[in-house]
């Protein structure tokens, strides 16, 4: 469900004009979403979802609570305010609580696409056809998601602010097995504009990789050289910048970027020389939301500078308190590429693998951000320059600090979509990697 | 874009302005009546459109959070959300539509909007849906609970959240962090078939976690606690221990940070329920999932080693092992009266590992006549209003040994391993296969006795080789109720809670591995 941004500002003048409070935020969103999902070649569950959140947090000093609901009726809205204030009077006091920011300059949001927005069921349906087409005629089993969705966010302050923001997204994954239960291949993306989705190609890819997986050899448990492709690459930037990269807890002690003695390593090289990580709003290849925590401007952010650790998240309070600027959190990610074709990365590679995606990353060690997870869907063996057969799939367990600091090639930046890292909008090269740890094998396709 | 007889609702009619967004009414609103009379709405209007089966589910969230770090209120958040689904089944494709407003006439859009969706989809359809037919029922249901959370005064969970904190602060921690989690969640369900049906039930879910630092060294240590979620009243969190807890986390934090190196190799594990109902969950509860065994989750959560073929003859693991599931056990996070396709799911206990032989999947209505079965057993679930019943986990338990045998047992019979409490960190491949799993506290296990603590654990193994390893169990008395509040599934993604009971158990000769690579620190 989405509100204009008219209608949402009238909404947050009404909540704000109600407050009885020393001051409020209010945070409005919806969605209007459309979807396919489609397994054993047939649709399964399709539906239209739609949604809306209003969110008022109310502060009485350096009281906080907060209420969140989904009436917009007038009755709703009174009713929304009331229980804030309510929690917030019975909150002690924060010492941390950090007034709400008047207003504040923002770019043009780029994420949108009309063709997203006004897409019709059978437009969908339409995309996925072919998809299943192909793998009825080569009698292969595919499964798959096609979501398309519109949403908007808006936020607000009784100190003046507000900032709408409306976006498009689409997400299409597409799984392909083989009958004999040995093959799988997959491909997957996220996308602004409906308009630039070839599903049909990345059922091919799937397809492709599903036949070339097929009976796929044991290879023993080791370090290897690794071909990662964007979205197993993806997974493991997404999960350390989206998730590790926080300036409060490696000044706490507690974090990978953590110094011995107290403090953090911001400005130390901590990374490969080839190792470039930003955020922009407004990079074209994932355009994201132009606002951030706290309703901070989203703006371009440099995490990782030709090795460099340049930035960690910073919240307003931690920032003030240690004399920084605030840095909210990325909305988008972008990884800086290289010119290595993944044709070159595998004549250059002597004995490795090539690696689809990952599965079931879950962190083992905060200090040194050890991951560990499984390879899904595509591994093959490279030898002398080739690919020489299809391997079984592996448990890693490695750390993406360490992954940073092995990179040999990096590909052209490609926007992708990782399982893993679901939710921030990522674009990354294929990255070939040396000394992988790969710890054991799985029976599992 | 293509055309549509039934395509009235376009997106864009979906885009309010306020003077359309000022006439929703939220279905909290509704008395029964109301209900009954939008349900009414829904399948005349789903029937007016073809469709040969249609469920209506009208649901309404009630939630508070609090968390404190330390001694500062970091979050504290109350919430209500209302809407409601329609599905539909038109010559066997599926079709749903979601809403917030519960109006007659959205009703009426959303239904149109449901049916829109399955025809388009129908060209996709290679194989239809069949329903088995199920029971009607006219029917309310009501968690039993002694103290609603809801009643509680805010300031009171505040305040004990403080006071966990406190301990664990007091105890040596340099960091603490205490949270409550409360949600009731209210549906009404009504199919074509007649059913209508309510039910209301409440989850608690405290967390915390304590951590110490070493500044001159760099290194950390963390510890979480063992309080699970549950599908409990209030008298839950005042029944459990948490100061003592709290205390207890920040010695042991501390005690990890000196703690020895494990060094890898193959040991007996003896692993406390606090770890167990974990794997429980990974490594019984989803591969027994039969819509994974179809193939319809194979793009996401994955598919499953346990193939039909397997039913009844699978030997999952030791004579010891049996696995039992239900929706009725007290305090669970899957206990309810009927599922989210109006399935009766009290009564509907049911084992799926007997004597250690893999005998029945978790279904939800249209599955089971797949694989020559006559009817669900009750596993459908739905985490919101706006989303579509999927198969999901009712509480998925390991029997207690009927022969009595304490944790102390369980030690005695190792002469060199590991005693696990506790969860770390978890994975596990796309067919169940495959798994690793770390804790919060790890004791080494000598000659039959607990000695110093460990560090730096994870073990591996697969499914059946780690089941059929198992040669010790503790009795009831050793019972304890794990959980997740969030499990997910699905595309769209959805987030499921579900209870796992566990006893201690014991299992031989696993895959250690030392997760303190030296070469990334």
């Amino acid at each position: 469900m989405i509100l204009t941004e008219a209608a949402a500002q009238e909404i947050t003048k009404k909540i704000v004009a109600l407050s009885k409070a020393d001051s409020c935020t209010v945070t409005i969103s919806g969605y209007d979403n459309r979807h396919i999902r489609y397994a054993q070649n047939m649709a399964t569950t399709n539906g239209a979802p739609a949604g809306i959140d209003i969110n008022v947090e109310s502060h009485f000093g350096k009281r906080s609570g907060s209420a969140g609901g989904n009436d917009l009726s007038d009755e709703g809205l009174a009713a929304l305010v009331a229980a804030s204030e309510n929690t917030a009077k019975l909150a002690p006091e924060n010492p941390e609580f950090m007034p709400p920011l008047g207003p504040q300059k923002y770019g043009t949001c780029t994420a949108f696409a009309a063709a997203t927005r006004e897409a019709s069921s059978e437009a969908l349906a339409a995309a996925i056809a072919p998809v299943l087409k192909q793998a009825e005629e080569k009698k292969l089993q595919a499964a798959g998601f096609l979501e398309l969705g519109t949403s908007f966010s808006s936020f607000g302050t009784s100190a003046g602010l507000f900032v709408y923001d409306q976006e498009t997204d689409l997400l299409h994954t597409v799984s392909v097995r083989t009958p004999d239960g040995t093959g799988s291949g997959w491909a997957g993306t996220t996308l602004t504009d409906f308009g630039k989705l070839d599903a049909a190609a990345m059922g091919a890819v799937a397809i492709d990789k599903a036949i070339r997986s097929q009976k796929p050899v044991k290879l023993p448990p080791g370090k290897y050289t690794v071909i990662l492709e964007p979205s197993a690459v993806a997974d493991l930037v997404g999960i350390l910048v989206g998730g590790e990269f926080d300036q409060r807890s490696a000044d706490e002690g507690r974090n990978f970027a953590t110094k011995k003695g107290g403090g953090s390593r911001v400005g130390e090289t901590v990374f490969g020389k080839n190792v470039t990580i930003y955020s922009d709003p407004n990079d074209p290849l994932v355009p994201g939301s132009i606002y951030s925590t706290d309703g901070l401007p989203a703006q371009r952010t440099v995490w990782i500078e030709e090795g460099v650790l340049k930035n960690l998240q910073c919240g307003r309070f931690w920032a003030q308190k240690s004399k920084r600027q605030p840095v909210p959190s990325p909305t988008t990610l972008t990884m800086t590429g290289g010119t290595t074709s993944t044709a070159d990365m595998i004549k250059q590679t002597k004995r490795g693998l090539l690696i689809t995606r990952f599965w079931y990353i879950r962190e083992v060690d905060p200090q040194t951000v050890l991951l560990t997870g499984l390879t899904r869907d595509g591994v093959f063996l490279i030898e002398h320059g080739e690919i020489t057969k299809p391997v079984c799939n592996f448990r890693f367990n490695e750390s993406p600090v360490a992954m940073l600091n092995k990179i040999v090639a990096l590909g052209p930046t490609v926007r992708t979509y990782g399982e893993e890292s679901a939710g921030l909008p990522l674009a990354v090269p294929t990255l070939l990697v040396n000394d992988f740890t790969l710890s054991s094998v799985s029976d599992s396709v | 874009m293509g055309g549509c007889a039934c395509a009235t609702v376009l997106p864009s009619a979906l885009f309010l302005d306020a003077r359309h967004a000022a006439a929703i009414e939220a279905a909290e609103q509704l008395d029964l009546n109301g209900r009954l009379h939008l349900a009414d709405v829904a399948m005349e209007t789903a029937k007016g459109g073809g469709a040969s089966y249609a469920d209506f589910r009208l649901c309404r969230y009630q939630s508070e959070y609090f968390e404190v770090k330390e001694q500062r209120l970091e979050a504290s958040a109350t919430g209500l959300s209302a809407g409601f689904a329609v599905r539909v089944l038109l010559d066997g494709t599926w079709g749903y539509a979601s809403s917030p407003l519960a109006t007659e006439e959205e009703v009426k859009r959303a239904t149109l909007r449901a049916i829109d969706v399955a025809r388009a989809s129908q060209r996709l359809q290679t194989r239809k849906f069949v329903l088995e037919d199920v029971p009607v029922y006219h029917d309310r249901w009501d968690m039993p609970m002694e103290s609603d959370p809801f009643l509680v005064p805010v300031d009171q969970k505040i305040a004990k959240l403080m006071a966990i904190n406190d301990a664990a602060l007091k105890a040596g921690a340099n960091y603490a962090t205490a949270s409550f989690a409360f949600v009731r969640e209210e549906k009404f369900f009504a199919s074509s078939r007649g059913s209508r049906i309510e039910q209301t039930r409440v989850r608690v879910m405290p967390e915390t976690e304590v951590t110490v630092v070493d500044q001159a060294t760099g290194h950390f240590a963390s510890r979480a606690g063992f309080a699970a979620p549950r599908g409990s009243g209030y008298d839950y969190i005042l029944g459990y221990d948490f100061i003592g807890e709290a205390a207890k986390a920040a010695e042991q934090a501390r005690e990890k940070l000196k703690a020895r190196p494990v060094v890898a190799d193959d040991y007996d594990l003896v692993l406390d329920p606090t770890h167990l109902w974990l794997p429980i969950h990974e490594s019984v509860g989803h591969p027994t999932e039969l819509d994974r065994a179809l193939g319809w989750e194979a793009n996401y959560a994955g598919t499953t080693f346990v193939t039909p073929d397997k039913l009844g003859k699978l030997k999952y693991g030791s004579p010891l092992m049996n696995i039992v599931a239900d929706r009725s056990q007290v305090g669970g996070l899957s206990t309810v009266g009927y599922d989210d396709d109006g399935v009766r799911a009290v009564g509907s206990e049911f084992s799926i590992v007997k004597d250690g032989i893999f005998v029945n999947y978790q279904m939800a209505i249209g599955q089971a006549q797949l694989i020559g079965q006559k009817s669900s057993n009750g596993c459908a679930f739905a985490d919101s209003w706006s989303s579509f019943p999927i198969q999901r986990m009712p509480n998925v338990s390991l029997a207690p040994n009927p022969k009595k045998c304490s944790l102390d047992d369980l030690i005695s019979g190792v002469k060199r391993g590991i005693y696990i409490m506790g969860n770390g960190s978890w994975s596990i491949d796309q067919q169940r296969h495959n798994f690793q799993f770390g804790g919060q506290v790890y004791y080494e296990i000598r000659n039959g006795k607990l000695g110093g603590m460990l560090r730096d654990v994870a073990y591996q193994s697969s499914t059946t080789e780690f089941w059929n390893s198992m040669d010790g169990l503790g009795d009831a008395s050793t019972y304890f109720l794990g959980g997740a509040p969030n499990c997910g599934k699905g595309q769209p993604g959805q987030s499921a809670p579900v209870s796992h009971g566990a006893v201690p158990a014991r299992f031989r000769k696993v895959a250690v591995l030392n997760t303190g690579r030296k070469d990334l620190s």
